[in-house]
């Protein structure tokens, strides 16, 4: 006789699964950049002097790939950690905010799936949820769940996959290839798409400005200036364009 | 493991911490959103916050100065404006990786 097997009760149905694929589907195109990066960050972790154990670590548990390559400079500058803890509280910011748009679609959650969900939320899975389910007048339900699912799952595969590949690829390749500047060049790649408005752009400059500026300073405060720098610049130009618009209008 | 205990507690503290922050900044509101209504103009404000943080991380290392020695011009540079033209004409973020890589390849061997 054969032995019956029973699906576990939270395996999902026909419509979860339609909506996970739904978003599968729509990860791939940004789950092949998600694995260069992943790529980039593993090699770039070995290259800047962490050992194997460590950057293996760090991969699976900060995953974050714009928090840690911000902490390699840091690290090998022996920058204390609270700077680093700082650094690392700025560049993910953002989570936060995607984090509170998310929010109203899983709340109804306990507590422990509610914090897996948000620790494995990314930067492509705020922008296709949103995309598709920002206007919907349900928010919470199964198919939204999976949906979300089916974006973070791939990417976190993806990522931890590339991440250790370049990890332990990383030794082998000789430092005369300079790879470490990949890390740099894969900053700016996060750095170049997100500044498409005026506000961004003054953003931009003022902050690379100080930066510049300030890198005699102890303790990388220069850094700090810059975030200061750079978020006042921002809202300062908003508040200036809303003012000319409207004198305009 | 390097066998330097003070080095090795420090990657650990550094990992430990990160690890915190992802846990607090993706986690943090899906936990306690219910908590923590964040007022519009300060939702915008942090908006500028991660593309400052991280401009300040890449200007040092792109262009590094030091008191009395004055700037230094590397390479890099140059490879980096290659890498946001590629961008700029081909709208891959993946390319600004590669351009850059091989940008920075072809100008070590030429100089």
């Amino acid at each position: 006789m054969v032995a019956q097997f029973r699906i576990p009760s939270w395996w999902p149905d026909a419509s979860g699964r339609r909506s996970f694929n739904a978003g599968f589907v729509d990860v791939i195109p940004a789950l092949i950049a998600t694995c260069t990066w992943g790529f980039v960050t593993g090699i770039a972790l070995v290259k800047s002097g962490l050992t194997e154990s460590m950057a293996t670590l760090m991969t699976l548990t900060v995953f974050a790939g714009s928090a840690q390559l911000t902490s390699l400079p840091l690290i090998e500058s022996s920058a204390p950690l609270w700077l680093i803890f700082a650094a690392g509280m700025v560049v993910n910011v953002r989570f936060l905010i995607f984090g509170a748009a998310l929010h109203p679609y899983f709340r109804h959650m306990r507590w422990p799936k509610r914090l897996v969900l948000g620790y494995l939320s990314s930067d492509i899975s705020f922008v296709l949820f949103m995309a598709r389910y920002g206007d919907s007048k349900v928010k919470g339900s199964t198919e939204q769940l999976w949906y979300f699912l089916g974006i973070i799952i791939p990417g976190w595969i993806g990522w931890n996959t590339f991440s250790l590949l370049g990890v332990f690829l990383g030794s082998f390749i000789p430092a005369s290839w300079s790879l470490d500047f990949a890390a740099i060049l894969a900053l700016m790649a996060i750095i170049i798409p997100l500044v498409k408005t005026r506000p961004m752009a003054m953003c931009l400059v003022v902050a690379g400005a100080i930066a510049w500026l300030g890198q005699p300073l102890p303790l990388r405060m220069g850094l700090a200036a810059a975030v200061g720098g750079g978020v006042i610049a921002g809202v300062l130009t908003e508040k200036l364009q809303h003012k000319t618009r409207r004198r305009r209008a | 493991m390097t066998g330097d205990l003070d080095y090795d507690l420090y990657i650990l503290g550094a990992i430990g911490l990160l690890t915190l922050c992802s846990f607090l900044t993706r986690a943090g509101y899906f936990l306690f959103g219910d908590y923590m209504p964040l007022s519009e103009s300060v939702r915008r404000a942090l908006r500028y916050a991660p593309t400052a943080a991280l401009i300040g991380i890449v200007v040092p290392e792109l262009l590094p100065w030091r008191a009395g020695a004055g700037p230094v011009l590397d390479i890099k540079v140059f490879a980096a404006l290659i890498a946001i033209l590629v961008f700029w004409r081909t709208r891959s973020t993946v390319l600004i990786i590669v351009g850059g890589m091989v940008a920075y390849w072809l100008l070590k061997a030429l100089f």
